[in-house]
């Protein structure tokens, strides 16, 4: 074995090249954790939007909130179930779901879909994560609206004390912003749901209804009620909170998964050449070191190990600098449209430990596939004919 | 010998650096194109929409419905010539052979005269409107569910329960490329008839396609629509077509944004190998360049050299790369997008604008490139430069 610091040093020593080499691969694990860290943005706000024991009841056929709907009285039929938690701040919840054009701040002129949800008097207390970071509560049956704080201020009117309008002369007014802890109400309004009812003509309908069971594992019974025979009141769809959040995230999470995919692959090939070359220049610039460390009675295999191992430093510098760069980005959201429901969800870059993990192997193949042939060219210098030159 | 010929010598001592050099540039250069490619080609399909149509939809939502009077209204404007109509079905196909296609109920009298772009044979028509259960399909939608006309085909709905069952009584023709080619289309009377939709959503239309007798005019009549509606509950918002595609593609404006970033990122990894491998070959010569200095080259000749055979391999590399551009792009990837994804990319070709772009960028790649090194191996002094070996 080639001792690891003549690796070190000889790295060092052509700091220019080194650090040249390093920054290419820096930039391309960049773009890859970038695209990752977006992937892993859209699972956090999905996944965080689900709890194991709520589910979520639709209208038979329908995959999203926006376009299903359920009769009013099923609220209390789909409560009225031994496997439904009874608890204060449990128990079911329906909403109505509605997207609405809204302008973008700032007269670009540009418009997005943004969800408004109609919530209950329970609606805040059923999910306990929901916290109002300014402003207040909006007091039940009336137009007041609370804003999350992934869209507050992205919009025109989307801040305390200003008003989004519903319908003609019916405005709603914004009196408090709230976070969801990152998941996908992040991105939505909150108003009354009567109030929204009455104003769209949706009063005795719901959209979709949440309802806390006991336990997690009550799913399976709860689920063969709900959609089995014995209920002839309506066709409903039973899901797991999180398994439909899964569901709706799937199609944005594969389109950015491949296009960061693409473009990760794409960039990697410029800077695998970028190292081949430098591992080339280092061979053929210390073809005499390498004849004398096989003198000295090196083998061959401990040639082409040391300058593997060498490209394959130079890669996790890299890496460890795209990562680092990256983290910047933690700090950036990302508008995106939900296909689903043509709405926009915010979606913040998240720096999952997965993320890191991932860009430096990634780092490490790039390295790997750059400086496999120099290192095989290493390997076959004679030590005689090396030794002459 | 002369100065040329040193430079093109020089070029190919190092040969295997010198070609991966220029492969990564090729690469670059395609890579920048592809991307600049996605820009372009994603405006230009709203860019094509019909200049002399507009659509009016509910202020609100575009999930929300107007009443069905609406339409009469919009008729009776000054300057519109013919409407339409049409409600979103938010089909979706039992067996799903297809994530996604646009279902949508419309009006056997008028759609496809105003949507004239959708050519329909006269007799197919007749047809259509002696068959309340007709549907005209897309030619691509009409492959994935292998039928033809005739044929019974079962779609389902996000919006409306159950099973819905058609007869296939033609294909349109789409007679721009900018036509979806997997839409499914069928009788608004037979949607509105039906039992699955409540008394309430009855006569109500989704939106409404109205052509009007003068482009130049477009706002001034979309305002005079909105207008008429305005003191209503349902209030319109009436924009060109290109508008109206915006307000559902809205959500991509942040993913061109990364789009643009991406290419000048490729650019800057391009400058990173290319300044690098002419780094290291200046390196290898500093003892030569001491030579030339001393038989009385000026500096700026050395300079010469050195930006000169930078420029040399990014010029020949991105003549490589648009080359591969213009192969890879326009003769395998585009017509495969415009095939496969023609609701996305309904065209996809690089256009000569971005082809010289991306020449450009790697010029100006190889003189900055080339710039730095060059200006270390000038300012060296000539004895320094004899001194070093290797």
């Amino acid at each position: 074995m080639v001792p690891v610091s003549y690796n070190v040093r000889s790295l060092l020593v052509r700091k220019v090249t080194t650090i040249v080499t390093a920054l290419g691969i820096a930039l391309v694990v960049f773009v890859f954790a970038a695209s990752r860290m977006l992937t892993e943005g859209v699972n956090a706000a999905m996944a965080t939007s689900g709890r194991p024991d709520t589910v979520i009841v639709l209208r038979k056929g329908s995959d999203n909130e926006l376009s299903s709907g359920l009769p009013m009285d099923a609220v209390a039929k789909l409560r009225a179930h031994p496997q439904v938690s009874q608890a204060a701040g449990a128990g079911a919840i329906g909403e109505l779901v509605q997207v609405v054009m809204a302008p973008h701040e700032g007269g670009s002129g540009e418009v997005s879909n943004v969800t408004i949800r109609g919530i209950p008097e329970d609606g805040i207390a059923f999910r306990p994560e929901v916290k109002i970071t300014s402003g207040r509560a909006p007091k039940p049956g009336t137009n007041e609206v609370v804003v999350g704080k992934a869209i507050a201020g992205r919009f025109k009117g989307f801040e305390i004390g200003g008003t989004v309008e519903l319908r003609h002369n019916r405005p709603l007014s914004v009196v408090g912003i709230f976070d969801a802890g990152g998941s996908s109400y992040d991105s939505e309004v909150w108003c009354d749901r009567e109030f929204m009812g009455q104003t769209l003509g949706r009063t005795g309908n719901v959209s979709s209804v949440r309802v806390r069971l006991n336990s997690a594992s009550d799913f399976e019974a709860y689920r063969r009620e709900i959609e089995g025979t014995a209920n002839k009141d309506f066709a409903a769809k039973v899901q797991r909170e999180a398994d439909y959040y899964r569901d709706q995230s799937a199609q944005i999470g594969t389109f950015l998964k491949f296009i960061g995919m693409f473009f990760a692959i794409m960039f990697s090939l410029a800077a695998m050449i970028g190292a081949a070359i430098t591992m080339n220049a280092a061979v053929a610039h210390r073809s005499r070191e390498i004849g004398t460390l096989r003198a000295l009675g090196f083998g061959r295999f401990s040639i082409l190990f040391s300058f593997v191992f060498e490209a394959l430093l130079l890669a996790v510098a890299g890496g460890v600098i795209g990562s680092i760069a990256v983290l910047g980005l933690s700090f950036v959201t990302f508008p995106m449209m939900n296909f689903q429901t043509f709405s926009e969800i915010v979606i913040r870059f998240h720096a999952a430990p997965s993320v890191f993990i991932w860009s430096l192997v990634f780092a490490l193949v790039m390295g790997l596939i750059g400086g496999l042939v120099p290192a095989i060219r290493a390997s076959r210098v004679s030590p005689v004919e090396a030794m002459r030159a | 010998m002369n100065i040329a010929t040193y430079a093109r010598r020089n070029l190919f001592r190092r040969k295997g650096r010198t070609i991966l050099t220029m492969v990564a540039i090729a690469l670059a250069v395609l890579i920048f194109s592809i991307i600049r490619t996605v820009i372009y080609e994603w405006n230009r399909g709203a860019e094509e929409a019909a200049q002399d149509r507009l659509a009016i939809r509910h202020k609100v939502s575009i999930t929300m419905e107007l009443p069905y009077k609406y339409i009469d209204e919009v008729r009776a404007t000054p300057g519109v010539t013919k409407a339409t109509w049409a409600n979103w079905f938010g089909a979706k196909d039992p067996k799903e052979r297809i994530p996604f296609f646009a279902g949508f109920a419309a009006d056997q009298n008028s759609f496809f005269d105003v949507m004239d772009e959708m050519s329909v044979d006269p007799k197919v028509l007749e047809e259509w409107r002696n068959t309340p259960n007709g549907a005209i399909l897309g030619d691509l939608i009409a492959k994935t569910f292998e039928v033809k006309p005739g044929d019974d085909v079962t779609i389902a709905s996000d919006i409306y329960p159950g099973d819905w069952k058609f007869k296939v009584v033609g294909i349109y023709k789409p007679l721009r490329k900018t036509v979806d080619r997997n839409s499914f289309i069928f009788r608004w009377d037979y949607l509105n008839n039906s039992d699955a939709v409540p008394p309430p959503m009855k006569d109500k239309i989704g939106w409404i396609l109205a052509r009007i007798d003068d482009a130049a005019h477009s706002a001034q009549i979309a305002k005079s629509i909105d207008a008429k509606f305005e003191d209503h509950d349902d209030q319109t918002s009436a924009m060109s077509e290109r508008a109206f595609q915006l307000s559902f593609m809205g959500g991509f404006t942040a993913i061109l944004t990364a789009f643009d970033y991406a290419s000048v990122g490729i650019l800057l990894i391009l400058m990173l190998v290319l300044a690098n491998a002419i780094a290291m070959s200046v390196r290898e010569r500093t003892h030569e360049y001491g030579v030339l200095r001393a038989i009385g080259f000026p500096p700026a000749h050395i300079v010469g050299f050195i930006v000169g055979e930078s420029v040399l391999i990014a010029v020949i590399g991105g003549l490589i790369g648009v080359a591969m551009t213009a192969g890879l792009i326009n003769g395998v990837m585009g017509p495969f997008l415009e095939e496969n994804m023609s609701g996305w990319f309904p065209y996809f070709s690089t256009p000569p604008y971005v082809m010289g772009l991306a020449m450009v960028a790697a010029i100006g790649v190889g003189i900055f490139a080339g710039a730095l090194p060059a200006y270390r191996a000038s300012k060296l002094k000539v004895t320094d430069a004899l001194r070093r070996l290797d």
